[in-house]
């Protein structure tokens, strides 16, 4: 190298300069092109949720959009059901609505929405279910949707309360219930008659415990007269019931009451049901299936699956309300609603919004409901002819219904709107019911973690 | 690099063929020879005060030896800057599109997570919080973290060591003249270029163990199935075996081919010497083939800790974590916890475990690897 001619020097410097800056330069521009988060001070980040009702929308001297894009994971099945109510959308208003498959179940939509959200390449309605619309609000993500709901005439106040409640934050909804459902209690008829039991499902669980001993020697080897699968977005759901009914919740707001007597008792429970008394046994992976198979006499599934159940059995199924513990109980609700995204143009909005009016209105929710098995969203399409006819055909549709006027429940904040918690929950219950941890230890093991989360991904957007 | 193609530069005489083949590289090779410079040796020859008076002008050195080197140095520099420029842009042209993917998608990408790692930020939100080295502290001091690295480390081991010595032993047995063998090999790479999602999903219902056929195979030899689904520790050896009949094909077909560059001649003095058929695999083979086992010992180590899709698929990191590697925790914090800056600072983590482990095989395995 020490041989280098001397005018040779600069310009191959020039050219390796120009070269690094010529990469500097790539580099950086590839670095803003998704640069990702500002950064706020380190006091908190919880600037952004705060710009959320900024400045209202003359909402009448807005033009609807020609086109929207709409992503779901069609629950239940429903991807022909959405692409028809699209269609008799398209007819009625010239809008064209595109249907896009964003993932598998609402998780993988939600992890799309999530990574989408610094780009452009949002849809203009989105699937938002019970766990996640609260987190696209915190992050500023979603439209309150009172005031176009009101401009677009959609009547809200005909939305199952129970129902439109849940998207309520603020003083504001910021999302319309869809294909709603609720845990279901599930029985063999066929078993209950043969053990000589009245044809209902038990009104509380010592009940069951004590259907016990006439129905066990009826169920196949390896069977049992209740079982359960856990897994997320499940265990930590159905639980809800079992923890209400001995008094106890998973929180308090956001305070987490798991270290409670009650909580403590809920666990006891769920444990004994399976460890003491022998009553329930775990599913492998679908008790529906085990179900359905004949191998367990009665278990708790979604409305979602009333309609693969009675498809699928040999034997006929019966539908109840969830047993009730000693302090009670009630049904949580679930499954998904549909929300707009804040950073659309309100052109887009505006057209999303008459969308979400038009799929959630009396007819094409009836519609919806009798060929997916997901409640009703509106009271007016509960006693619609459409339905009339279903319950009258299929009566086990109708538990769900009126299980939700007289049990339900909203769920606890903890599960719902803290991030993970979930999943969380669902560990300390798969702790007690496969390994027979005592569920004083299970809770406490899961509690700061919640906590953490709760710490970090709520409480400075709040 | 640039070394090879300085013009006057002591290597210029080791420029590849192909340069001293083009003609400003002819003009590079004969700059050592005095007799060859042409111009400069008549110039210098007829007009001695011109070439002084330019070699003043254009340097101010004196009039002699010296001068001239300058000037064909000159004159050599701008002939080699426009062959060098041609060559930059030859370089830019022909690996530009490639650089420019790497920037983009591999590079960017992990400078970014760096930086997200110092963060606090939830995937969705406009805003984010930093925090240090805050991540880094808390994945070190978290109690889950131990059971973590140990998952990752039983579920690499055992997929790694399993797919080579398995391998390897399919490989033998690929390797004989067999009736079929080009369908048996078809057979056995298959799985590989199947989905790896999709092929946790049929492994699933086999592993059923109520209704799968493994609990059927297994009821044939009185063994009741295992609780594949929810016992510790069956879901992770069940996640394993989907591993290793995914990966088993690649690994043969790689140590098929190394078998068959084993020289058929050093095998024969080996029989004739009385070898047995173990001994020629332990003196002759395996020696031969360690380069084909040291690249798939890299290779698989590097997909074994980043595989994802199989367990995605089956367990989703569960029951109780018992499954739930590295990578699929990182996974796991950012969509479904939302902490994408804890889940970067583990991706980090994982990165320099990588690294490290890519380093250390090349620095002590390679040594002992034999090239034929």
């Amino acid at each position: 190298m020490s041989h280098r001619t001397a005018p040779g020097r600069p310009t191959r410097r020039r050219r390796a300069r120009a070269a690094v800056t010529a990469l500097a330069a790539t580099t950086a521009l590839a670095l803003t092109a998704c640069a990702g988060p500002s950064v706020a001070g380190a006091d908190g980040a919880g600037t952004a949720g705060d710009e959320a009702t900024a400045e209202a929308v003359d909402w009448s001297a807005v033009e609807p959009a020609s086109e929207i894009t709409w992503w779901s994971n069609h629950p239940g099945t429903s991807q022909e059901i959405e692409q028809e109510l699209i269609d008799r959308f398209e007819e009625e208003s010239g809008i064209t609505v595109n249907l896009v498959t964003a993932g598998a179940n609402y998780d993988e939509v939600a992890q799309r929405f999530q990574a989408a959200s610094q780009t452009d390449e949002l849809p203009d309605v989105v699937i938002a279910s019970d766990v996640w619309w609260f987190r696209y609000h915190l992050n500023d993500q979603i439209l309150p949707l009172d005031d176009v709901l009101d401009f677009v005439e959609a009547d809200a106040a005909d939305f199952q309360p129970a129902l439109y409640a849940d998207y309520e934050y603020d003083d504001q909804h910021w999302a319309v219930p869809y294909a709603r459902s609720t845990p279901l209690f599930y029985y063999n008829k066929d078993l209950w008659t043969a053990a000589g039991l009245p044809d209902r499902g038990p009104e509380t669980w010592a009940e069951l415990e004590e259907w016990d001993a006439s129905l066990k020697p009826l169920v196949p080897a390896g069977g049992s007269t209740f079982g359960l699968s856990t897994g997320p977005s499940w265990g930590a759901w159905w639980f809800e019931n079992m923890i209400w009914g001995q008094g106890g919740t998973y929180s308090d707001g956001f305070d987490l009451t798991l270290d409670t007597e009650e909580a403590v008792a809920g666990g006891q429970f769920l444990h004994d049901l399976f460890h003491e008394k022998g009553v329930a046994t775990l599913s492998a992976d679908d008790a529906m299936a085990d179900f359905s198979s004949g191998l367990i006499a009665s278990t708790i599934g979604s409305t979602g699956s009333l309609k693969g159940a009675l498809d699928a059995a040999s034997f006929e199924v019966g539908t109840a309300y969830l047993p009730d513990g000693p302090a009670g109980g009630g049904t949580p609700t679930g499954g998904t609603g549909l929300a707009i995204p804040s950073s659309k143009s309100p052109e887009q909005q505006l057209a999303a919004a008459m969308f979400l009016a038009f799929l959630t209105n009396t007819e094409n929710t009836a519609y919806f409901s009798q060929n997916t098995g997901y409640m009703p969203v509106r009271t007016s399409a509960v006693e619609s002819d459409t339905m009339t006819a279903v319950y009258e055909a299929t009566p086990q549709f109708r538990t769900a219904v009126d299980q939700l006027a007289d049990k339900a429940r909203p769920q606890d904040d903890a599960r719902v709107f803290i991030p993970g918690a979930d999943a969380l929950l669902n560990e300390a219950i798969e702790r007690i019911v496969i390994e027979g941890t005592d569920p004083a230890e299970a809770f406490a093991s899961i509690a700061p973690r919640i906590e953490t989360a709760y710490a970090e991904n709520v409480e400075p957007y709040l | 690099m640039t070394t090879v193609f300085t013009p006057g530069s002591p290597g210029s005489s080791g420029a590849p063929p192909r340069a001293s083949s083009s003609p400003a590289a002819a003009d590079d090779t004969s700059a050592g020879s005095p007799a060859a410079d042409h111009s400069a040796t008549v110039t210098s020859a007829a007009e001695p005060a011109a070439r002084q008076a330019g070699a003043d002008a254009t340097t101010g050195g004196p009039p002699s030896g010296p001068a001239d080197r300058e000037v064909q140095a000159l004159r050599r520099s701008r002939l080699g800057a426009r062959r060098r420029r041609r060559n930059l842009l030859w370089a830019l042209l022909l690996a530009g599109p490639n650089v420019l993917l790497l920037l983009v998608f591999v590079y960017r990408p992990l400078l970014q997570s760096f930086y997200l790692s110092t963060l606090q930020w939830n995937l969705g939100s406009p805003v984010a919080r930093p925090v240090g080295l805050g991540n880094y502290v808390e994945w070190f001091t978290a109690p889950t973290t131990g059971r973590i690295v140990t998952t990752t480390l039983v579920f690499t081991l055992a997929t790694v060591g399993g797919a080579m010595v398995l391998g390897l032993g399919l490989a033998l047995l690929l390797n004989r003249r067999l009736r079929g063998r080009g369908v048996a090999r078809t057979v056995a790479f298959a799985p590989y270029v199947l989905s790896g999602f999709a092929v946790g999903i049929l492994w699933l219902f086999m592993f059923d163990p109520r209704y799968g056929l493994v609990q059927e195979l297994l009821g044939w030899i009185g063994v009741a199935s295992p609780q594949w689904y929810t016992q510790r520790p069956w879901p992770l050896v069940m996640i394993v075996v989907v591993y290793l009949w995914k990966n088993l094909g690649y690994v043969a077909l790689i140590y098929l081919a190394g078998l068959q560059s084993v020289p058929q001649d050093l095998k024969d003095a080996a029989a004739l010497d009385g070898a047995s058929s173990a001994r020629t695999l332990r003196s002759i083979v395996l020696p031969l083939l360690t380069p084909t086992t040291f690249f798939l010992l890299v290779t698989m180590l590097l997909a074994s800790l980043q595989s994802f899709d199989i367990i995605k698929a089956m367990t989703q990191g569960g029951p109780l974590g018992s499954t739930t590697t590295l990578m699929y925790s990182i996974y796991e914090e950012s969509f479904v916890n939302g902490r994408a800056g804890y889940a970067s600072a583990v991706a980090t983590v994982l990165f320099l475990v990588l690294l490290a482990v890519t380093g250390v095989q090349m620095r002590f395995v390679q040594r002992k690897v034999h090239y034929a």
